[in-house]
C-alpha cells in the first residue's frame, strides 16, 4: 500500500499573540511544532505499513523552515518525505493549498490511501482532507476513530459523529482523516532521530507538480482575511466572594438561590 | 479560474441553509443557523432557503417555516438515510449550479465539516468555518465572516469578494436560536439526488448511537468544570459528587486536564473540545486560558472557584470565589445535602 | 541506597537533550560530557524523563547508543507514567540490559504530544488513571528483583494527602524518596522523616539562583529571595538533614562543579 500522509506546521498556540500596534501575529520567537493531530496520521501510516507492507509518504507545504516537522516524520519511521515550498505557494488558503497537495499526490502517483490530521491547530478549519479529495475526485471519510478492515480493493473506517459512530466502506483511492482515537502516537526514538538527520528531502516548486498558477497562492484562494483582532473581552462586573470556605460556600449557594438555580 | 464580474455576482441571490438531519431528525443547529440566515436575507432584501437532505422527512419540514425559512429544497432518498459525503456534495454542488445561491452556511459538526469542504473545492468557493459573526458589508454587500484562529488568540474577518456562492460553517450553540413564529409557512422544492458513477460511491454498513456513553454537555443547564487545579482523578470525582448533588449538572474539564489523563476527552471545552453555552458554568481550578474560554464565554452565569483571584478566569466570572477548591466544594455539598 | 548517603555520594541530575534541539549533535556531547563527569567523581548520575512535559531523549537510550559506562551504583533513570506501554518495556528492558538498577518513579508531567499510560496497559483496569503506585506495583510485579524504586515526596502539596500518597508507595515497593527543592528546616519533611526512619531519604537542593523557576517546577508560590545562595543553602541543608542524602537538581557544571568536593563534610 501506498500511502501519503499530509503534514503542517503550527504554532504552539499558547504563544500566539497579536501585537496591538501593528495588529498583526507575533511569529517571533514563537515555537513551531507539527500539528498535535497530525501525530495521528503519522502513526496509524506507520502502523499500516508494517502490516501491510508499501511505503509512506510524508507531505507538507510551507515556508523551507517546516522541513523541520517532515523530518520529525522521518524521525518517527516514514519512509520519505517532500516539501513543497515555494513564494507562490504564499497566501494559499484552505482552497489552494488542498489543491496543490492534491496535485503533488498526483505527481508521486499511483496513491492508495492519503491520511490527514482532523484539522490543524493554528487554523481549526478542516478542510483541508475532504478539499483534497475532493480536487483528486476521491472518496473520503472524515474523523475517523478506526479502521476496521483493509482488503486489496477497499478499506473499512469507523466515523465518529455527534450522536455516535457508523461503519463505511469505500473503494480505493481514498482520502481519510483522524481522530485522536484511532491509536497513541510514538515519540521519535534517538535512533530514529539520528537516522533522520542524514536524509535528503526534496523540496518541490509549482512547475514540478504542474498546477495551473492561478489557482495557487493567495490569488487562487477565494478568501481573504480582511482584518485581524483579538477577541473581544467578556464585558462584566464580576462579584467576589472571599472569607473561610463554609462563608464562600454559604454566599455562593445564597447567589444561586437568588437566581433560581438551585 | 477568473474572478467573477459584479454582473456574474448579481445572478446569485439568496441565503441558504444546509439542514442538518441525524437518523431522520432536525437537529437544533439548523433552526440556530436559520435565526442569523434571516437576518442575513432581510439586509440583502432576499429569501432564506433550505437544503434538506435524508429520508421520510417530508412530514417535518413544517419547522424550518417556523424558524425563518422561505423556500425548502427536499432531496428525499433511502440511500440518504446514512451519510455518504461524495452523494451528498454532488448533489448540491448541482442545487448550487440550478439555483445559484448567494451565501450558503452549514452547521460545524462533524457532517458539515466534512460535507462543505467538498463541496466549496467543487464549486471554486470561498468557505470559512467555525464562525462566529456574520454580516454584510453595507458598502459592497459582500459577506463578512467572523472567526477564531489561532486557537482564539485571534478573531478573524474574511471575506471572499470574488467567488460565488459565499460559504460558511457555524458551530452549534454559537448563534442563538430564534423565537418561531407557529403560523408561518412556505414553499417546497422537490429534487433528486445525483448519483453519477456509483461503482465508486462508498456503502454504510452499519450505524451506532452511542448517545449513553456520550458526555452531554450540550443538554445540560449546568456545567461544573475542572482544570489543573483539581490535580488529579480525585479532584474530577469530587466534581462528580458536586455535579450529582446540584442535579442535572455535567461535569467538563479543560484541555490541561484531559490531557493529564485526569478525565475523558469527551469532557474537554474549548477550542479543541466543545463549545458550550449552558446557564450556568462553573469553573473549578481553571486558569482560564484563552482556548478555554472561547468554547464557554457564551454561557449566561459563569462562576470561577480558584484560589488566585487574578487568573484570567477569575476576572471574566460574574462570580468570582476566591479560596481553596478542595475546601469550599466539600462545604457546598455539605450544604445542599442539609438543605 | 544508604550507602550513597555514608559514602557522601550525591545524586547529580542531568538533563537529556529535549526532542526539538537546534543542535542536537552538540546537546549530546554535552550530556556525555556530564554523565561521565558525575560518573568519575565517584557521584550518582540521575537522568530525567520529559520534566515539565518537554519532550527529551531517554537516558536509558542515550546510554546505550554512545555505549556510556554504567557503574550499576552511579546511576539513576527517573521514569514517569508518559509513556506507551511499548516504550515503557523498551526503556526497562534497555536499563535491565545495561544493569541500571535504580529507578525513580514518579507520576510526571504531560503534554499535547506525551501519551499516558492507561489503566488497561498494566492491567489496572479499576484504576482512574496510572500514577506513581500502579507503575511500582508494575515495576515490582512484572520486573521483580531486577530495579530499587524510589519515589518523590513534595512538601508543599496538602500534608495529609502527600502522606497518604506516601503509604501506598512504600507499600508498592518503594525503597527510597527524593523530595521537592528544599531552601532550608520544613516541618512536613521532619514528619517524613520520622514516620519512615528505616528509608533512605535524599532531601534535594536547588542549584539554580532562579527561585521563581522553582515555585514553578512544585506549584507553590515560594517567597521571591534576590539574595539566595545555592551553594550557602546547600551547607545549611547538610546541617539541618545530616541523616539525609542530597539530590542536586540544576547543578552548573561549569561554576558549581568543582565546589561540590567541600560541601558534604
Amino acid at each position: 500500500m501506498k500511502i501519503v500522509i499530509c503534514l503542517k506546521q503550527v504554532p504552539a498556540t499558547n504563544d500566539t499573540k497579536i501585537d496591538p500596534e501593528t495588529k498583526r501575529i507575533i511569529r517571533e520567537g514563537v515555537k513551531a511544532i507539527l500539528n498535535p493531530f497530525d501525530t495521528y496520521a503519522v502513526e496509524e501510516a506507520i502502523q499500516l505499513r508494517d502490516k501491510f507492507g508499501g511505503e509512506v509518504i510524508a507531505l507538507s507545504m510551507g515556508p523551507p523552515k517546516a522541513e523541520e516537522i517532515l523530518k520529525e516524520a522521518l524521525a518517527l519511521g516514514v519512509d520519505r518525505a517532500i516539501l513543497l515550498s515555494d513564494r507562490a505557494f504564499g497566501g494559499s488558503d484552505t482552497w489552494a493549498t488542498s489543491y496543490a497537495l492534491a496535485k503533488a499526490i498526483k505527481k508521486i502517483s499511483d496513491v492508495d490511501l492519503v491520511i490527514c490530521g482532523k484539522q490543524a491547530i493554528d487554523g481549526d478549519t478542516a478542510q483541508v482532507g475532504p478539499g483534497i479529495a475532493a480536487h483528486l475526485g476521491w472518496s473520503q471519510a472524515t474523523y475517523v476513530m478506526a479502521i476496521e478492515e483493509v482488503s486489496s480493493f477497499f478499506i473499512r473506517v469507523k466515523r465518529m459523529h455527534e450522536d455516535g459512530y457508523d461503519i463505511c466502506e469505500m473503494p480505493f483511492p481514498v482520502v481519510i482523516t483522524v481522530v485522536k482515537d484511532i491509536n497513541i502516537p510514538r515519540v521519535p526514538t534517538l535512533k530514529g532521530r539520528l537516522a533522520s538527520l542524514k536524509k535528503e528531502i526534496p523540496i518541490w516548486k509549482p512547475k514540478d507538480i504542474k498546477v495551473d498558477k492561478s489557482k495557487i497562492g493567495l490569488d487562487g484562494s477565494p478568501t481573504r482575511v480582511v482584518k485581524i483582532e483579538p477577541p473581544k473581552p467578556r464585558h462584566i462586573n464580576t462579584k467576589k466572594i472571599e472569607g473561610s470556605a463554609p462563608e464562600c460556600a454559604r454566599s455562593l449557594l445564597r447567589e444561586l438561590r437568588l437566581r433560581n438555580i438551585i | 479560474m477568473k474572478a467573477f464580474t459584479d454582473l456574474e455576482k448579481k445572478e446569485y441571490h439568496n441565503i441558504w441553509v444546509v439542514a442538518e438531519v441525524l437518523s431522520g431528525e432536525i437537529q437544533t443547529v439548523t433552526y440556530e443557523l436559520l435565526g442569523v440566515a434571516r437576518t442575513l436575507a432581510n439586509l440583502k432584501k432576499s429569501e432564506v432557503w433550505v437544503v434538506v437532505m435524508g429520508y421520510n422527512l417530508e412530514e417535518k419540514l413544517k419547522s424550518f417555516f417556523e424558524y425563518g425559512a422561505d423556500v425548502v429544497i427536499l432531496v428525499d432518498n433511502p440511500v440518504l438515510f446514512g451519510f455518504i459525503d461524495e452523494l451528498e456534495a454532488k448533489t448540491i454542488k448541482r442545487l448550487i449550479t440550478k439555483y445559484k445561491p448567494e451565501v450558503v452556511i452549514c452547521g460545524a459538526t462533524s457532517r458539515g465539516r466534512a460535507l462543505i469542504p467538498r463541496v466549496a473545492v467543487m464549486t471554486y468557493s470561498g468557505l470559512t468555518a467555525d464562525c462566529t459573526g456574520l454580516s454584510i458589508d453595507s458598502e459592497n454587500g459582500d459577506l463578512l465572516q467572523t472567526r477564531p484562529a489561532f486557537g482564539g488568540n485571534i478573531m478573524a474577518t474574511i471575506r471572499s469578494s470574488h467567488h460565488r456562492p459565499q460559504m460558511a460553517t457555524i458551530r452549534p450553540r454559537v448563534m442563538r436560536l430564534p423565537s418561531p413564529d407557529f403560523g408561518r409557512t412556505g414553499r417546497i422544492v422537490k429534487e433528486k439526488v445525483y448519483f453519477g458513477d456509483t461503482k465508486k460511491i462508498k456503502r454504510i454498513i452499519s450505524i451506532f448511537h452511542d448517545t449513553e456513553t456520550a458526555v452531554n454537555l450540550a443538554d445540560a443547564q449546568i456545567i461544573i468544570s475542572g482544570g489543573r487545579g483539581m490535580k488529579g482523578p480525585k479532584g474530577f470525582n469530587l466534581l462528580k459528587k458536586f455535579a450529582e448533588k446540584v442535579g442535572g449538572a455535567a461535569v467538563g474539564a479543560s484541555r490541561a486536564a484531559v490531557d493529564a489523563g485526569w478525565i475523558s476527552y469527551a469532557h474537554q471545552i474549548g477550542q479543541t473540545g466543545q463549545t458550550v453555552q449552558t446557564k450556568v458554568y462553573i469553573a473549578c481550578g481553571i486558569s482560564g486560558q484563552i482556548q478555554h474560554l472561547v468554547g464557554m464565554q457564551s454561557c449566561d452565569l459563569i462562576i470561577a472557584i480558584d484560589q488566585n483571584p487574578n487568573t484570567p478566569m477569575m476576572q471574566i466570572a460574574d462570580i468570582a470565589v476566591v479560596g481553596d477548591v478542595f475546601e469550599i466544594i466539600p462545604e457546598i455539598i455539605k450544604e445542599i445535602t442539609t438543605l | 541506597m544508604l550507602h550513597h548517603i555514608r559514602n557522601r555520594t550525591y545524586l547529580v541530575e542531568v538533563l537529556p537533550p529535549k526532542q526539538d534541539s537546534e543542535n542536537l549533535e552538540a546537546d549530546l556531547e554535552k550530556f556525555s560530557h556530564r554523565y561521565l563527569r558525575v560518573i568519575n567523581s565517584g557521584y550518582c548520575v540521575c537522568i530525567t524523563d520529559n520534566t515539565m512535559g518537554h519532550l527529551s531523549f531517554q537516558g536509558s537510550e542515550i546510554i546505550e547508543e554512545f555505549e556510556l559506562p554504567v557503574l550499576p551504583e552511579q546511576v539513576m533513570i527517573h521514569l514517569n507514567t508518559f509513556h506507551r506501554k511499548d516504550d515503557l518495556d523498551n526503556i526497562l528492558n534497555t536499563c535491565k540490559y545495561k544493569g541500571i538498577k535504580y529507578l525513580l518513579v514518579v507520576t510526571g508531567d504531560g503534554s499535547i504530544r506525551l501519551p499516558k499510560l492507561r489503566p488497561v496497559d498494566l492491567d489496572f483496569a479499576d484504576a482512574d488513571s496510572i500514577t506513581s503506585v500502579e507503575l511500582l506495583k508494575y515495576l515490582n510485579s512484572e520486573y521483580a528483583g531486577i530495579f530499587v524504586t524510589g519515589v518523590a515526596f513534595n512538601p508543599y502539596e496538602p500534608e495529609e494527602h502527600e502522606f497518604e500518597k506516601m503509604d501506598r508507595k512504600i507499600k508498592a515497593g518503594a525503597k527510597f524518596i527524593i523530595t521537592q527543592p528544599l531552601l532550608g528546616r520544613n516541618k512536613v519533611i521532619d514528619k517524613l522523616l520520622k514516620k519512615y526512619p528505616e528509608i533512605p531519604v535524599f532531601v534535594e537542593a536547588w542549584m539554580s539562583k532562579n527561585l521563581t523557576l522553582l515555585s514553578e517546577a512544585i506549584g507553590y508560590e515560594l517567597p521571591e529571595r534576590k539574595d539566595f545562595d545555592p551553594i550557602a543553602n546547600l551547607k545549611m541543608l547538610h546541617k539541618l538533614y545530616p541523616g539525609c542524602g542530597v539530590y542536586l537538581s540544576l547543578l552548573k557544571f561549569k561554576t558549581q562543579y568543582d565546589l561540590l568536593k567541600d560541601t558534604w563534610i
